[in-house]
């Protein structure tokens, strides 16, 4: 066990040790710990005001059971599909080796994840004013939110692995997981919509009623999450005891799951294991994480070859080629149509030409962050785009082509289905989808420019923190630009083409930014990663 | 064919390369030879136009950085750079099409057969071992038939079959005229064909020398290699 303490606190000493060498992130901890610090001392603030008219607790708890529901689908689809795992690979090839036993091995990877999981619920702290002021939150009740959260994803953690013990190998017993998995949530919806029927309430006043319903809380994992928080809300002491013996109750079995076998838990969680180091490495290289899962693939004669492109160009059709291959409908993934139900859910009930504008705004927020992963960032980690005897400009928008191709295909259907639910009009639909698809212009065109001025991609901090600025930078122009010309110049009737300035000048800044870059690949270094 | 000439690359304070010339002619095969981190791979990365350098390399007469150089040289990396999905047959169509390259088709089954891979053209990137992998980017590196070939640790996860089937290619492209230049620290696997050396220690060439010169003194790679790195450690 001594090895195991020692291994825990060395890797934590080296981990705070090695920021030294790292400065941008020091400065980011310590940016983040200022503002955490701030917030708790908000906090403590004694407040002499009596304020009254607080929101509504049960918006917490519908929050925290919709992140629960989430988790709880992901955390036992990965379970279903490759497990879960404490360890990293380095665990693996040392200490599976070892003469250690395998029980204080779990019990190492446990205390290390528990570490991990709770170092990443502090985002919770940065909250606390909001909670304070908007739900009148104390200290208790939001370092219960935190213990929620965190015992939320660590018991989720378990409980993949704990799936894949029970069903690797055998296709009834997935199919069981699944089934059950599937009458949970499906009888969550029915259970929601008896009570719409019952109280004949608004669709959030009916969500609302359902997590606050006291059967809520005895529903696994996600309702004893919202039951331990509204515990400590409520100073139910028996809701908190409940929720926590259910956690507990649940980690034990699935341990016991994993050592009942002779503790035989290292062939489990290897797999796992290895799938999660190779996504870390995907992650890296700005490849697709999900591409590691090795499926053997019968590519049919019809579909085996690029068969077009000559130079510079083959990047389009390749990436064409493989964009069909990993996924089902072309530039159409699992995201785009979940996006697709979001906007026409909200376009259905907003109904509102000036609202649908809200919907295009967070549309193009959320492409901010997904555009950046484009092809284009794959191909700098590979050393054939410099290689290849082309003009570096050539060959930069022949593997930019398929990231525009995506904003494209996104806007067709985002604002296709915004049409059909009649969130807006026709033409105004056209519009904000050109507007959609000339932000996705310029985010791709940040792409290169990061890539050109830092030499590599930012990271998730860098996007939050600086990628930000400087896409206020170069898309307040066409904001503005918007905005003037709506007001002082756009009769009424032609107001559907509102964006139009924005998109006219987002496409400017795309060009711009890609002629200013165009010897990127000639200026890059290949290094086979991003970050 | 190669001509390098005081090249320097800097990781930030760190120089891993330094101020480095050497030549390789048509038809000769040099070793860059060296110890870990001695800065081959960094020397290869330069030549290959992947990484940024002061100084100069040239290729069949043109900078390493033109087009024209880039249609000559062929780069074979460490570790295979491969699409997850593209089949075998396509990363050889890929290569084929981004060099423009006419009448490929014959050579790429002959480079598959060569290395067992005909009966894989269907196979994804993502689904060949790392042995695999490397054979393909082996036969993707010699399908546009360059005049310079650089090979960064050929031979390391090679089966018996591809490490000699790539042997002797690699000779058979020294009979055709090709300058070829190969960074390995395994002496064993490249002692039998090479006409040049070159040893490398923290990111300097510290010898350079002939195959017949050394073979005149009666010294051999193994000897020379030692005497020169672990000579050049006992000085420090």
């Amino acid at each position: 066990m001594r090895a195991l303490t020692y291994l825990l606190f060395t890797q934590a000493k080296n981990r705070i040790l090695n920021l030294r060498k790292k400065p941008a992130m020091l400065v980011l901890y310590c940016f983040i710990f200022f503002v955490i610090i701030i917030s708790v001392l908000y906090l403590l603030q004694a407040s002499n005001d009596i304020k009254t008219g607080y929101a509504d607790n049960r918006i917490i708890y519908l929050i925290i059971g919709g992140i629960g529901l989430m988790y709880l689908y992901l955390y036992v689809y990965t379970g279903l599909l490759t497990g879960s795992t404490f360890f990293n690979m380095a665990d693996v090839n040392l200490l599976f080796v070892a003469p250690i036993s395998p029980v204080k091995i779990l019990i190492y990877g446990l205390f290390s994840t528990i570490g991990k999981t709770l170092l990443a619920s502090v985002f919770i702290f940065y909250q606390i004013p909001n909670l304070k002021n908007a739900f009148g939150y104390g200290a208790k009740e939001i370092l219960a939110l935190f213990f929620a959260y965190s015992l939320l994803v660590f018991i989720n953690h378990i409980l993949s692995i704990g799936i894949y013990v029970f069903s690797n190998g055998n296709q009834n017993r997935k199919s069981m997981v699944w089934s059950i998995l599937y009458v949970f949530i499906g009888g969550i919806f029915l259970a929601a919509f008896l009570i719409y029927k019952k109280e004949q309430a608004g669709i959030l006043e009916t969500l609302y009623s359902m997590v606050d319903n006291k059967w809520f809380g005895y529903l696994p994992v996600v309702g004893w999450t919202v039951m331990l928080f509204k515990g400590v809300v409520t100073a139910s002491a028996v809701d908190v005891i409940i929720s926590l013996g259910m956690f507990i109750a649940v980690s034990v079995l699935c341990i016991l799951m994993l050592t009942g076998r002779e503790a035989d838990y290292y062939e489990d969680v290897l797999y796992s294991t290895e799938i999660t180091f190779q996504n870390k490495l995907n992650a890296k290289e700005g490849r697709n994480t999900s591409s590691n899962i090795k499926r053997h693939k019968d590519i049919k004669n019809e579909e085996h070859g690029i068969n077009k492109g000559k130079g510079a160009s083959v990047f389009i059709y390749k990436h064409l080629l493989e964009i069909k291959r990993s996924s089902r409908i072309l530039f159409i993934d699992g995201l785009s149509i979940f996006t697709a139900v979001g906007v026409g859910i909200a376009g259905y009930f907003l109904k509102d030409a000036m609202k649908a504008y809200i919907i295009l705004a967070v549309l193009i927020y959320f492409q901010y962050f997904i555009t950046i992963f484009g092809k284009l960032k794959y191909e700098l980690t590979k050393p054939y785009i410099y290689m290849i005897p082309e003009s570096s400009f050539k060959k930069l928008l022949a593997a930019s082509v398929s990231s525009f191709l995506k904003p494209c295909a996104d806007a067709v259907i985002f604002f296709g289905v915004l049409a059909i639910v009649k969130g807006a009009g026709i033409l105004q639909c056209l519009f904000m989808a050109l507007t959609y698809i000339a932000s996705g212009a310029v985010f791709i065109g940040l792409t290169v420019v990061y890539q050109r001025l830092f030499g590599a991609q930012p990271n998730l901090f860098a996007k939050i923190f600086i990628g930000f600025l400087l896409t206020i930078l170069v898309i307040t122009p066409g904001i503005v630009a918007s905005v003037l010309i709506t007001i002082y110049l756009l009769p009424e009737n032609l107001y559907f083409m509102a964006t139009l300035p924005y998109t006219l000048i987002c496409l400017i800044m795309a060009f711009i930014m890609f002629f200013l870059c165009r010897n990127l690949i000639d200026k890059t270094e290949y290094s086979g990663r991003l970050f | 064919m190669l001509m390098i000439s005081n090249v320097t690359k800097k990781y930030g304070k760190v120089t891993a390369n330094d101020k480095i010339s050497l030549f390789v002619d048509a038809g000769e095969i040099s070793l860059l030879l060296g110890p870990n981190g001695a800065g081959k791979s960094t020397l290869i990365k330069c030549i290959a136009g992947l990484l940024k350098f002061t100084g100069t390399i040239e290729i069949c007469g043109n900078n390493n950085k033109s087009l024209r150089a880039k249609r000559d040289m062929g780069y074979i990396p460490e570790v295979p750079a491969l699409y997850d999905m593209l089949t075998v047959w396509e990363h050889m169509e890929f290569i084929a099409r981004a060099y423009s390259l006419s009448d490929w088709k014959e050579r790429a089954e002959y480079l598959l057969q060569r290395f067992e891979m005909d009966d894989k053209k269907k196979k994804l990137g993502s689904e060949l071992s790392k042995g695999m992998q490397q054979k393909l980017s082996i036969c993707l590196g010699f399908l546009p038939d360059p005049k310079v070939i650089l090979f960064d640790e050929p031979l390391v996860g090679l089966d018996p079959h591809a490490i000699k089937e790539l042997k002797n290619m690699i000779v058979e492209q020294r009979q055709e005229g090709k300058a070829i230049l190969i960074s390995t620290h395994i002496l064993d696997s490249v002692d039998e064909f090479w006409n040049s050396v070159n040893i490398m220690m923290d990111g300097k060439i510290v010898a350079s020398k002939k195959r017949k010169d050394m073979e005149e003194a009666g010294e051999d790679l193994e000897q020379l290699f030692f005497r020169i790195t672990e000579g050049a450690k006992g000085e420090k």
